[in-house]
C-alpha cells in the first residue's frame, strides 16, 4: 500500500511536470478564457465526487453546493455549463492540460498548489474534522492521537493529510484514493480516526452512531479556504471570477446554498437515497 | 506432414468420493473467510442502493433506463471492441515489420515495443494523455469538433462511441489502451511469424509467390492458429487494463463506480458488483475465443 501510494504520488507530480510542460509548449491563444468561454457558448468545470460538494442523485445526475455554484455562474454569464468529473489526483494536470476552463472542486487554496495554478477568493470555508472509532479513540484529544500506535487515515492528495501530519507527526498515515475507503478502515477497527471536510466527519458519525464519533467535539483542526482554481496567465478571468464571488458573498446566496447543502443531510437525502 | 503425438485418452467425467471431499473443503474455507470477514468487518449491506444504479425506472417516460454503471459497462464494452481492433491492427502491422527484411521497420517496431514494454501502464497513460493527446486533438480539430452536426449526434454513432459530448475523452482513452496493448500483440505476432518453418517461405518463394501473397496465403494463416491462444489472452488483459484509463477520468466502469461509491458510500456493493461486471464481460470473450479457436483447430484438420 505504502509503496503503490509513493509511486502513484511520484507520479501524480510526473504528471504535473508533463502537463505543465504541456501547457507551456501550447500557444497562448490569443483571446482570454472570459472570451474563449463566450464565444464557445458553454461553461467547462472541473470537478471531482466529494459530498456534500459534488454527488451523484438516484438518476445519476450530478448534485452539491459546487454543482449549484458553477450552475449560477454560468447563469450569470449567459453561457452553458457543462461538467467534466475528473479523478482527484489528476484535476491540476487537467486543468493545465486545457481540459476545461475552470476547477470549482472544493480545492483549498495552499501555497504550493497556488505555484502551479491561479485561485480566486475563497467562495467556502470549510473546516478539517476528524471522526474517531469509539472502540478504539473515545474521547480522544490530540494528544492521545499523536502516538506511535495510532493509524490515521485520509484520501490522497487532500489538505487533510498535510494537516495530520504536521497535527500528528508520531502517527501512521494511511492515505487512500476515496474518502469511503478512508473511512471504512476507522468503521473496521484498523485505524483510529479519519480527516475529511466538514460536514462529511458529521455524517458518517450521524449514520453510524455507537461506533463511530466526530472527534473533539466538532472542533475543526483547521479552516481551509476554498477558491476557484485556473491557468496562470490570465488576469481579467481572475479577476471576473472573484468578483462574482465577492458579489455573491455579498448577496448572502453562497451562505444560504452553503447551509443548505452543510447543515445537514436531511434536506437533501431523499434525492441521493433510496427509500429504505 | 502433422506429426504430433496422437492425443491422451480422455479425462474422467465422473467425480469420486475424494473429489467430493476436496469440494467440500474448498467450500468450508471460503466459508470461513466470509465468516471472519462478517466478524471483523463493521459493515451495514445495502444492496438495493447500488443496484439503483445499474439502472432505474425513469417514470416520467415510463420505462428502465441504463444508470451510471450500466453506462460504465456500456463503455467499457465500447473500448474493449475498439481497443482489440486498434490494438490487433497496430500489432499486426508492427509484428510484420518485426520480422522485414527492411531494418529502419526492425529499428521502428523494436523501439515501440521497448519502449512501451518497459514502462508502467500508468506513466504511460499519463504521459500520453497529457502531453502527447492533447497536442495532437486540437491539431486535428478534434477538440473542437461539433457534437450537434448529424454526422455526430445519430444513433449509430451513440451505439458505437457513447455521448458524442464525451467523444474526445474516450477517443484518448482508446488510443491510450490500444498503443499499449498492441505492443504486447505485436510480440505475440512476431513470435507467430517465426515459428512458421523455414521451409514454407522457401517453398512460398520457390513457387513464384509475391512477398504479400507468400505473408497473406501461407504464412499468416499458419502463424494466426498458433498464436490464436496467446491472442485471446491479450485481448482479455485488455479490458481488464481498461480499467487503468480512469486515471485519466474516461468515463468507463471503474471511473464511473469511484463515483458511486463515493455519492453512497456503499464501498463493497459497488466494487462487488463491478468485479461480477468485469467477469462476466472477460469470461463471455474467453468464451467466444475458445470457439474461434475450436473452430480454427477444425479447419487446421480438414486441411491435413
Amino acid at each position: 500500500m505504502t509503496f503503490l501510494t509513493k509511486v502513484k504520488t511520484a507520479l501524480a507530480a510526473a504528471a504535473l511536470a508533463v502537463g505543465g510542460l504541456a501547457a507551456a509548449v501550447a500557444p497562448a491563444s490569443a483571446e482570454g478564457l472570459l472570451e474563449t468561454i463566450q464565444q464557445r457558448g458553454k461553461l467547462m468545470v472541473g470537478m471531482s465526487t466529494f459530498v456534500p460538494w459534488a454527488m451523484r442523485d438516484k438518476e445519476g445526475n450530478l448534485i452539491g453546493f459546487e454543482i449549484d455554484v458553477a450552475t449560477k455562474l454560468a447563469e450569470d454569464m449567459g453561457v452553458e455549463i457543462e461538467f467534466v468529473p475528473t479523478a482527484w489526483s489528476g484535476i491540476i494536470p487537467a486543468l493545465l492540460a486545457e481540459k476545461f476552463d475552470v476547477i470549482i472542486g472544493g480545492m483549498s487554496i495552499t501555497p504550493q498548489r497556488n505555484l502551479t495554478v491561479n485561485f480566486t477568493a475563497p467562495y467556502a470555508n470549510s473546516g478539517q474534522m476528524m471522526a474517531t472509532n469509539l472502540e478504539l479513540a473515545a474521547g480522544a484529544t490530540i494528544e492521545s492521537l499523536n502516538s506511535s500506535d495510532v493509524n490515521l487515515t485520509c484520501r490522497r492528495g487532500v489538505v487533510g493529510c498535510t494537516i495530520l501530519e504536521k497535527t500528528f507527526p508520531k502517527a501512521n498515515i494511511l492515505q487512500f484514493d476515496d474518502d469511503a475507503q478512508a473511512f471504512q478502515e476507522v468503521l473496521n477497527g484498523n485505524a483510529h480516526g479519519v480527516i475529511s471536510s466538514a460536514p462529511k466527519p458529521a455524517f458518517w458519525a450521524e449514520a453510524n452512531s455507537g461506533k463511530i464519533e466526530v472527534a473533539f467535539g466538532g472542533t475543526p483542526l483547521s479552516t481551509g479556504n476554498e477558491g476557484f482554481a485556473l491557468r496562470k496567465g490570465d488576469a481579467d478571468a481572475l479577476n471576473f471570477f472573484s468578483n462574482w464571488i465577492l458579489v455573491n458573498r455579498s448577496n448572502g446566496w453562497l451562505a444560504e446554498r452553503h447551509e443548505y447543502w452543510f447543515k445537514g443531510q436531511s434536506a437533501w437525502i431523499d434525492q441521493v437515497a433510496l427509500e429504505q | 506432414m502433422d506429426s504430433r503425438p496422437p492425443p491422451p485418452p480422455l479425462p474422467k467425467r465422473r467425480l469420486t468420493a475424494l473429489d467430493w471431499l476436496l469440494f467440500g473443503l474448498v467450500a468450508l474455507g471460503i466459508g470461513l473467510v466470509v465468516w471472519r470477514v462478517n466478524a471483523v468487518l463493521v459493515y451495514d449491506w445495502n444492496w438495493p442502493r447500488v443496484f439503483g444504479f445499474v439502472a432505474r425506472f425513469d417514470e416520467e417516460r415510463g420505462q428502465w433506463v441504463a444508470n451510471l454503471l450500466l453506462q460504465g459497462l456500456l463503455t467499457t464494452i465500447r473500448l474493449a471492441f475498439w481497443g482489440t481492433i486498434l490494438a490487433a491492427l497496430i500489432g499486426l502491422v508492427m509484428g510484420w515489420w518485426r520480422t522485414c527484411d527492411s531494418l529502419a521497420l526492425r529499428i521502428i517496431s523494436r523501439t515501440y515495443v521497448e519502449l512501451i514494454r518497459n514502462i508502467p501502464p500508468l506513466v504511460f497513460i499519463f504521459i500520453f494523455y497529457f502531453f502527447i493527446a492533447s497536442q495532437i486533438f486540437p491539431a486535428i480539430g478534434l477538440e473542437t469538433i461539433n457534437t450537434k452536426s448529424p454526422w455526430v449526434d445519430n444513433t449509430a454513432f451513440r451505439i458505437a462511441f457513447g455521448d458524442p459530448a464525451l467523444f474526445t475523452n474516450f477517443l484518448s482513452g482508446l488510443i491510450c489502451l490500444a498503443l499499449f496493448e498492441a505492443a504486447y500483440i505485436t510480440e505475440i505476432v512476431r513470435a507467430g511469424i517465426q515459428s512458421v518453418p523455414k521451409g514454407q517461405w522457401e517453398a512460398g518463394r520457390a513457387i513464384g509467390l509475391s512477398p504479400t501473397s507468400l505473408l497473406r496465403d501461407i504464412i499468416f494463416p499458419q502463424a494466426l492458429r498458433k498464436i490464436l491462444p496467446p491472442l485471446a489472452g491479450q485481448f482479455i488483459t485488455l479490458i481488464k487494463d481498461s480499467a487503468i484509463i480512469s486515471l485519466i477520468s474516461v468515463q468507463e466502469l471503474t471511473f464511473l463506480a469511484t463515483e458511486v461509491a463515493a455519492s453512497t458510500t456503499k464501498v463493497f456493493e459497488t466494487w462487488i458488483l463491478v468485479g461480477g461486471m468485469y467477469f462476466a464481460l472477460c469470461y463471455l470473450f474467453a468464451f467466444i475465443f475458445a470457439r474461434l479457436e475450436r473452430r480454427a483447430g477444425r479447419s487446421a484438420r480438414q486441411e491435413t
